[in-house]
């Protein structure tokens, strides 16, 4: 458990201080919260004074007793507001700076990073388990740390009257650690179990909900329902397992502390009885006896949610030791925009992906299609370009020189690219266009949106550039869409585009307006285009035919449908399914 | 519209579990009354002690007493806390089930126009919330309200003025709590609002990597991105920084119920009306009620989450179902008529996607749907296949309304060809073979064949045995879709509706899914949603639409001769086949 907190107050890093600080605080809060006590069994010694005749109790005795009442509370208030201002903010500080810095390192790493870990977990990593963090960490440390500060505070104050009774509360506190340690280990050790049930009901829901229409569609509800009612059920009995596993010693915890209030009271009593303690030293034990230990007894939660924190931490940790890929390149500027690859060979997760390709593209006004079977390697060749993945072997330069020699931002400055699956943000559209290039003017915004064939639509939008992209009412067509990210490509200017031609059919008079944008794109660059559309592929200047991560054809239309191979298998049916129609039925 | 309260909500799903959440309350309040013993047992002590010449043999008699009703609370704690988590995770569990079952019966369109993220949100996660009221609040809450009650009315019981005194700090935390909350529901609407806006960005952030790192930006990190967690990190400090005040000064407060017993009881015995015994007595009362307060305090900041997984989870379960016929009708033909349809997706005053649409769809005959995009073409489809119900007008098919026939028969005659390439956990075989339970392993190898499938199942390591589990990865998105339409062949459903958009997103192996369609669309009744009007130019009959309304119908030549739209799409078409990458250059 200390550990674990341990680990929470390093990751704050810088406000570590603050942390400390606050466990001052915690300190004075805690002597606040015990002079009740010592001020009760005051009051009530007075009055036995008062009735065996020692000393009479004066009025005035109770209005210094309020004061001091109100003094202690009022201490109270005080130092526990200051401990929270110090040491809860931090919590919500710290997870801020970690968002930023994760969002810097996810923009460095490979792409490769991302499909090693899927998106879902990313993002969950980054919202989810952050909040979670957010909302506990500082609580946690309160709860563990100054809790053991408060509990120290009250055994000192007891050791003061009668070692024996510190002894034994220490002693509660310690089987209750012990305890607790068990818990935690059982929690550590249920936390894959858990997680896994918890996965597969995640897992389970998911196909349910998207299986819904093929389900429905050949009657099959019976055994969607039979198999989402395993994962729930399965789930429902783990969890009620983990709780049972837990519910002894989290009694243990709380007992081992009540039994030592009792053997407290009994020693005070003992004690006096041998006349060697006060009465009211005696009534006070017995009050301390009952509320020595609340700062403890709460902990028991705190063994779970720490393990929480644990997992969650190790997860950040795991995103922080990811390689990232520019950390030594150097800001160069490219003088043209040839690329060039040389006997590069590339693997993924162990795959053999390319094979020794090499290829030249001579920069400015050229057009080279890459085509090739689906797995073949066509998109990796274009993110190596990019530089998302690094090669295995040989290597790729651009304007001469060799991509890891660069940073991303003086590579990709370079480089525009259009993707087949449209991501716009949740942004205004002009600050979507914008994003090509964030110091472009609006009249610059304006010029590449008309450029793009985007101009006119928005305008008809009623809130014209200013539209929210996604928000009701303004949903775009996918044709829109397309035409808003060839315009952001536009405003970037790069010597360099790299084109993934679109699969998916797109309505006709989008298709003409996509294809108009795409011209002026072009205009003038060195184009890379994965190409499927056979008039594409006719007017490339180069052809790369890709087949098993290796090219095996290249050079113009003309040239290669004259060879006997997989280009003239491949336009051959192009041609067909392009002028293919749904024949009559009849 | 008034909303249930979340409690009563939480206490009707209770009810799922009456018996063990009731017993898992007695034992609650039982165990929380056996911990008032110890209590009695040290003011039976300390009486001995004001009173007389004490003896041990009393001390130790009252301590065991003490110490075994310490034993019996935490023993009756389990016993409660374990009820009440089976009872919790089966109520979940019910919850979860039946929210798993309204899905199934609510249009098909309600639940394909929300995001899987979102429903799988709420049946996972947002249920699991409901696990702590039910669980915890429930038995500890009543019995920790409970047991200060009861010894209010002890102390009632000693003097009623000392009962007072032990409440007298409950009116400042009243006031600091009625202050913290004035604005406490706007500002917890204002958290969360704040707080899904920083994660929307960071998931947008994720997602939209690659496009970022395309457009690389020289800045430290995307700006909008800095700026949204900057933003959240301002606002939570301000809103804690604020409640953190009332917070911290109701747990200073709250439990030191010495403020009024002490000086009051004081005041009381110098008024001869309290002896030093019931002073005690009232002293060691306070303190014991402290501990049952606090706990309660701690759910406090817990109830606003509570409330919103409450009512997300109530909204789902009251999700509208399609209602559905039990008896099966006689169709006699698959003609489809549409009359005087109309539709919209927001039925409160939104935008008609259809209206007044009146059609006639032939049997055995192909009809293609086309027009800009928007004009209502896909809706059309998903209506026939009773995705939603028209919110006026009707659908028939062979003249019986299909509001009248069963949702299991309209799934016969229907077969609606989709990009979903949903695999169930099966065998490949099997996979097909749900097409048709009752077809013979030859038919299903054929309908293999027909829809291409039948080279690439072969492959597989246990060719037609392959689980589609283990085959899952290895299998292209286009070999799935395959796959999915021999199912369909099977099926041999008269009506056939197919989505171009989506049917053919995977222009790699085109050509097989168009073999493959062309076996599952011979003879039957075809309705084609077309893009790419060089597809449906053969078509028996073009239905060209735009904005929810039928602009003309004809057969290809027809059109380009009477409507004005159909020939600027087919223009649009033909001039996009032969524009290419890179045409720019030429200037042409």
């Amino acid at each position: 458990m200390l550990r674990i907190v341990n680990r929470l107050i390093q990751w704050t890093g810088n406000y570590k201080r603050r942390i400390y600080i606050g466990f001052i605080y915690a300190f004075i809060h805690s002597i606040f919260t015990a002079l009740p006590v010592v001020l009760a069994a005051k009051g009530l010694s007075a009055v036995l004074d008062d009735r065996d005749g020692v000393r009479t109790l004066e009025g005035q005795d109770i209005w210094i007793m309020l004061g001091a009442m109100i003094l202690a509370v009022l201490g109270r208030y005080l130092f526990s507001y200051l401990r929270a201002v110090t040491q809860e903010s931090v919590g919500y500080e710290a997870t801020a700076d970690e968002r930023i810095r994760l969002g810097d390192i996810l923009k460095r790493v490979s792409l490769g990073f991302f499909s090693e870990n899927n998106l879902g977990e990313l993002s969950a990593a980054a919202t989810t388990d952050l909040s979670f963090l957010e909302m506990y960490a500082m609580n946690m440390v309160n709860t563990v740390v100054n809790g053991y500060i408060t509990v120290i505070v009250l055994i000192l104050f007891l050791v003061f009257y009668s070692p024996l009774a510190g002894g034994i509360a220490l002693i509660g506190v310690l089987l209750s650690a012990l305890f607790l340690h068990l818990l935690e280990a059982r929690s550590r050790q249920n936390a894959p179990v858990h997680q896994k049930a918890q996965d597969n009901m995640v897992e389970s829901t998911i196909e349910y909900l998207r299986g819904m229409q093929v389900v429905k569609a050949f009657k099959q509800e019976g055994v969607s329902l039979a198999g989402i009612r395993k994962a729930y059920s399965a789930s429902k009995r783990i969890n009620i397992k983990i709780e049972m596993e837990y519910m002894p010693f989290n009694c243990l915890h709380l007992f081992s502390l009540k039994a030592a209030s009792i053997a407290i009271a009994a020693v005070a009593a003992l004690l006096t009885c041998n006349g060697s303690m006060e009465l009211s030293t005696m009534l006070m034990m017995d009050m301390f006896s009952f509320m020595i230990f609340g700062s403890v007894e709460t902990m028991n939660n705190a063994a779970h949610v720490l393990e929480v924190i644990d997992a969650t931490l190790d997860k950040l940790d795991g995103m922080k030791h990811a390689d990232i890929i520019d950390k030594d390149g150097k800001d160069i500027p490219l003088h043209n925009t040839n690329i060039e690859f040389r006997d590069v060979t590339f693997s993924y997760n162990k795959t053999p992906v390319l094979q020794n390709i090499s290829f030249s593209i001579p920069q400015g006004g050229s057009t080279t299609a890459i085509v090739g079977p689906s797995g073949s390697g066509k998109t990796t060749i274009c993110n190596l370009i990019a530089r998302f993945y690094d090669v295995d072997n040989g290597e790729i330069t651009v304007g001469g020189e060799n991509v890891r020699n660069l940073t991303c931002d003086s590579l990709l400055g370079n480089i525009s690219m259009v993707f087949q699956k449209v991501y716009l943000f949740h942004d205004t559209i002009e600050n979507n266009i914008r994003f090509g290039n964030p110091g472009a003017t609006q009249a610059e915004v304006i010029e590449a949106a008309k450029k793009a064939r985007c101009h006119d639509f928005i305008m008809a939008l009623p809130d014209g550039y200013r539209t929210v992209i996604g928000e009701g009412g303004s949903t775009l067509s996918g044709g829109e869409k397309q035409r808003i990210s060839i315009a952001r490509a536009i405003l970037k200017n790069a010597g360099i585009v790299i084109l993934d031609e679109a699969t998916a059919s797109i309505d006709p008079e989008n298709e003409h307006l996509i294809q108009q944008a795409l011209s002026e794109l072009t205009i003038g660059k060195t184009v890379i285009v994965i190409a499927h559309r056979l008039a594409t592929i006719e007017h490339a200047d180069q052809i790369l035919v890709i087949d098993k991560g290796q090219i095996v054809q290249k050079g113009t239309h003309q040239e290669l449908v004259g060879q006997e191979g997989l280009y003239r298998r491949f336009i051959t049916i192009r041609e067909r399914a392009e002028g293919w129609s749904i024949a009559t039925s009849h | 519209m008034k909303q249930k309260s979340w409690i009563s909500i939480v206490f009707s799903f209770a009810s799922q579990c009456r018996g063990k959440i009731a017993l898992s309350v007695l034992c609650a309040v039982i165990s929380v009354a056996a911990g008032l013993i110890p209590y009695w047992s040290v003011y039976q002590i300390i009486t001995f002690f004001i009173d007389s010449s004490p003896g041990m043999a009393e001390v130790w008699k009252w301590c065991g007493i003490g110490l075994g009703a310490y034993a019996v609370r935490f023993l009756l704690y389990g016993i409660s806390t374990s009820l009440s988590h089976i009872s919790a995770y089966t109520i979940l569990e019910n919850i979860r089930l039946t929210l798993a079952q309204r899905l199934m019966k609510a249009p098909l369109g309600t639940v394909i126009g929300e995001s899987v993220g979102k429903l799988k949100s709420i049946l996972v996660d947002r249920v699991e919330t409901i696990e702590l009221p039910l669980a915890h609040m429930i038995p500890e809450c009543i019995s920790n309200l409970l047991l200060p009650a009861a010894v209010f009315l002890y102390l009632v019981y000693i003097d009623w003025r000392m009962a007072l005194a032990m409440l007298a700090t409950l009116p400042f935390v009243l006031i600091a709590f009625a202050v913290m909350m004035k604005d406490f529901n706007q500002l917890y609407a204002d958290y969360m609002e704040s707080n899904n806006d920083v994660n929307g960005v960071i998931v947008e952030y994720v997602e939209g990597i690659e496009v970022i790192k395309a457009f690389n930006q020289s800045s430290s990190s995307y700006e909008k991105f800095a700026r949204a967690v900057e933003s959240f990190k301002g606002y939570t400090l301000k809103w804690y920084q604020n409640s953190w005040k009332v917070m911290n000064f109701v747990s200073a407060v709250l439990p030191s119920t010495f403020l009024g017993t002490l000086p009051i009881g004081m005041y009381l015995y110098w008024n001869g009306e309290l002896t030093p015994q019931d002073l005690a007595m009232c002293l060691i009362l306070s303190l014991g009620i402290v501990g049952p307060l606090m706990n309660f305090t701690t759910y406090i900041n817990e109830t606003k989450a509570i409330e919103y997984a409450v009512h997300d989870v109530e909204k789902l379960l009251h999700v509208e179902e399609l209602p559905d016929t039990g008896t099966p009708v006689k169709v006699r033909s698959m003609d489809i008529q549409l009359q005087d349809v109309s539709f919209s997706y927001d039925k409160e005053g939104g935008q008609q996607v259809l209206s007044h649409i009146n059609l006639n769809i032939p049997k055995g005959r192909f009809t293609a749907l086309v027009g800009p995009s928007g004009g209502g073409k896909s809706t059309i489809a998903r209506l026939i296949a009773r995705f939603w119900d028209v919110d006026n007008g009707k659908i028939t098919i062979g003249g019986v309304d299909i509001r009248d026939m069963p949702l299991s028969q309209l799934a016969d005659i229907v077969s609606f060809v989709t990009q979903d390439n949903f695999l169930f956990n099966c065998s490949m075989k099997e996979n097909i073979r749900l097409g048709n339970p009752n077809a013979s392993d030859e038919e299903v190898y054929a309908a293999a064949k027909a829809a291409c499938c039948d080279e690439f199942i072969q492959k597989l390591d246990d060719g037609y045995d392959t689980m589609a589990g283990d085959a899952g990865n290895r299998l292209s998105g286009g070999e799935k879709q395959r796959i999915s339409i021999a199912r369909l062949i099977l099926k041999n459903a008269p009506i056939v509706i197919l989505d171009e958009a989506t049917a053919f997103a995977d222009q790699e192996n085109e050509e097989k899914i168009h073999q493959s369609i062309a076996a599952l669309t011979r003879g039957k009744t075809l309705l084609v949603i077309a893009h790419r009007l060089s597809t449906i130019k053969n078509a028996d009959q073009i239905i060209v639409l735009q904005n929810g309304q039928v602009e003309n119908i004809g057969t290809h030549q027809q059109l380009l001769d009477s409507s004005f739209l159909y020939r600027n799409l087919w223009e649009a078409h033909i001039g996009a086949q032969k524009w290419s990458v890179g045409s720019g250059k030429g200037g042409n």
